[in-house]
């Protein structure tokens, strides 16, 4: 084999990783904070009394969950310039990214509400509970219980997803791996590196998740 | 003696059917009402009128003078002033037992959190379950639940109870855990409004019998003189196949 | 200047099949090769669980571009062969395909009951017979509705293919795009498209979701292609 694995040969790019990676953070984390935002907003249309709204928000989960990522991203990011508007591909694509995500946050958190039975908001009422006070104490803590694990995963599915944002030209992991690998020929080892960005990123959410998990609920065990 | 609570002609209508045909009836303090009857026939859904969980679609309801559905006020009022305890609980499950009786009288009464603490222990002396404060719903049986409910309900001091099937849902042993603290509040001369299938409780415990069928009331005596010599025959019918 | 949009409709959709027929053969590969990890998964000997443990774990913490850059670009580096666009969409789709069809494979044999297993076993039929008679047809049922979410998932996964420059449905929207002077239309057209195709197929996957009475769409968190 003409090839041997050398680490040291991507030492001076390491540099740039530093900042690719810290990019890849900024997006993920703007993305998830924007797309729980707007995924609640559809979370509540699909539950609305009016039957246009609640199209509408269906139509919008349908729509996220059968188009492809990358040609949300190209359409957001050549709509733009034709709208008069000057948009950053790192705009773009935070906009893209979080557009998408929120489809499947709205799924989260629509499963999350239906597993709060209706006995709950009938006690609440009777015991005279505000509209606001019935959702701080009552549905938002058993909510946040149910969706805890999914959010997780979702939160993970959008740090791999801005890998996406390399074909819209912003200098995030993954366009670093491509931009050092042409330059140093060196792809095996951009690859691995790359990879363990990712792979530390991800684990670092599960074991957080985990963690926190075990602080936060102390329910005990059911005594059936 | 004013009376605590007053309907007059209520009608509830679900679409086209008709749970409530017009229910005329007082209530006085201290008094013991058990509602009984076939299922289906709209005990629960008078309770549910009581407090506003149920809008009316005809006549009207006073509590200690004021009608009950005047506006969003007056229901968050009526709310304040009656305690209802649901067939299946209903308890918060991401809360202790101490903490459901708490919640309601600090954050919707807006009393001292160290008060409402005490008096919260004092109730759970009450029901007998000191021992059991710091557990989470999933760790208590039915019984306890339910006791933990009633807990609840009267941490907010109500002028009135209602229950609604209160031993429906709970094991036989159990049930007469229950029955027995409710007969304990009845002994304190509480108003209580009880929707059971329990007829031996209504005998024992309560002062009056209201037998209701499709929506109407059709018989309201003492419940002795009822299971002796029901008015009806439709009252008769339902008694005797209880008994059985 | 309006182009005859029309006209680009057969390319359009020559390549639409294109993309079927790679997300199609990746889909393949990945289930036949998750049915082996979901098996070594469920193996008696510890090496080969923590195996299928790994590699699942990677590909499900990776992004699937950069296991698709690796493949076109890095592979004929390292390893000195050429490997086309196409094969290298396919294989990076496959393996990802693969571990998440390794995990629906592995609850689909696990929620067979283990009566099952015991009363086949009493009979005496052996570990295969017992897999390939009356556990594999029970886990297939469990099976089949979470794949269809794999597959769609994989179809939008295949999007990808377009970046290193194989000339699936994206990359000729964007051809189309670029010969038509830049335009939302055609990657509109692009997006209806994919929709409609998704759509349809996860309409089926709902119509068996309820033939078989259990399973959820598995692309209902991340995978977000």
């Amino acid at each position: 084999m003409g090839y041997t694995f050398t680490l040291r040969t991507i030492y001076p790019y390491l540099g740039e990783l530093a900042h690719a990676a810290a990019l890849t953070l900024e997006l993920s984390l703007l993305s998830i904070a924007l797309s729980l935002i707007v995924g609640a907003g559809v979370a509540v249309l699909r539950r609305s009394r009016s039957r246009l709204l609640r199209a509408l928000g269906t139509a919008y989960v349908e729509v996220m969950r059968n188009t492809p990522l990358l040609v949300i991203l190209y359409i957001i990011y050549f709509a733009g310039p034709g709208m008069g508007v000057r948009l950053s591909s790192f705009a773009a694509a935070v906009i893209g990214l979080s557009l998408n995500s929120a489809g499947y946050m709205a799924e989260i958190l629509r499963a999350g509400l239906i597993a709060v039975s209706t006995g709950q908001f009938e006690a609440a009422d009777a015991q005279g509970f505000s509209r606001l006070q019935t959702f701080r104490y009552i549905i938002f803590p058993q909510v946040f219980r149910t969706i805890y694990a999914p959010l997780g995963n979702q939160i993970i599915a959008v740090i791999l997803a801005s890998s996406l944002a390399s074909a819209v030209a912003v200098d995030e992991v993954t366009s670093w791996m491509q931009t050092t690998g042409s330059t140093s020929f060196r792809f095996f080892e951009t690859f691995v590196v790359a990879a363990v960005v990712y792979l530390v990123l991800c684990q670092l959410v599960n074991l957080g998740r985990l963690a926190l998990g075990r602080l936060l609920f102390r329910q005990g065990e059911s005594a059936r | 003696m004013s009376p605590v609570l007053t309907l007059d002609g209520v009608v509830k209508r679900f679409g086209a059917r008709t749970i409530l045909d017009g229910i005329s009836m007082t209530v006085s303090p201290g008094e013991i009402v058990c509602f009984v009857g076939p299922s289906g026939t709209g005990k629960s859904t008078l309770l549910r009128c009581v407090n506003g969980l149920e809008a009316l679609q005809g006549g009207r309801i006073n509590f200690e003078g004021r009608n009950v559905h005047e506006n969003a006020r007056s229901i968050a009022d009526v709310r304040k002033r009656v305690g209802m305890i649901f067939q299946h609980f209903n308890l918060y499950p991401h809360l202790t037992a101490l903490q459901n009786v708490m919640l309601a009288p600090v954050i919707v009464h807006k009393e001292p959190k160290a008060l409402v603490e005490e008096r919260a222990r004092a109730l759970f002396d009450k029901v007998r379950l000191s021992h059991r404060i710091n557990a989470y719903p999933a760790q208590l049986s039915g019984g306890e639940q339910q006791r933990v409910a009633i807990a609840r309900a009267l941490a907010a001091n109500p002028h009135l109870l209602m229950f609604d099937e209160p031993t429906s849902a709970l094991d036989p042993e159990t049930v007469g855990d229950v029955l027995a603290v409710m007969r304990d509040l009845a002994l304190e001369g509480r108003t209580m409004l009880v929707v059971t299938h329990e007829i031996r409780f209504a005998v024992d415990v309560g002062t009056r019998m209201v037998f209701m069928d499709q929506g109407k009331i059709v018989e309201d005596s003492d419940p002795r003189d009822m299971l002796a010599h029901a008015k009806t025959e439709r009252a008769r019918q339902f008694l005797s196949s209880i008994r059985g | 200047m309006n182009p005859d949009w029309l006209a680009y409709a057969p390319l359009m959709l020559r390549a639409a099949g294109l993309t079927l027929w790679l997300s199609w053969l990746a889909m393949l590969i990945g289930a036949v090769g998750g049915t082996g990890v979901a098996l070594l998964r469920t193996s008696r000997f510890r090496l080969l669980r923590l195996a299928a443990l790994v590699y699942t774990e990677f590909f499900r913490s990776v992004p699937i571009l950069i296991v698709m850059f690796f493949c076109y670009f890095g592979v004929p580096l390292v390893f000195g062969f050429d490997v086309s666009s196409f094969a290298a969409a396919t294989i990076a789709l496959a393996l990802h395909a693969s571990s998440t069809m390794s995990e629906v494979v592995r609850a689909g044999i696990e929620s067979v009951g283990r009566g099952q297993w015991e009363a086949a076993q009493a009979a005496g039929m052996d570990r295969v017979q017992v897999m390939r008679y009356i556990v594999g047809p029970q886990a297939i049922r469990v099976v089949l509705p979470p794949s269809v979410g794999v597959f769609i998932t994989t179809l939008k996964e295949s999007s990808l293919a377009s970046i290193i420059g194989f000339i699936e449905l994206t990359k000729t929207g964007l051809l189309v795009r670029e010969s038509t002077d830049g335009g939302l239309v055609p990657l509109l057209a692009l997006a209806a498209l994919y929709f409609i195709i998704n759509y349809a197929i996860s309409l089926v996957g709902g119509r068996l979701e309820r033939r078989f009475h259990i399973g959820s769409r598995s692309d209902l968190v991340g995978a977000m292609g």
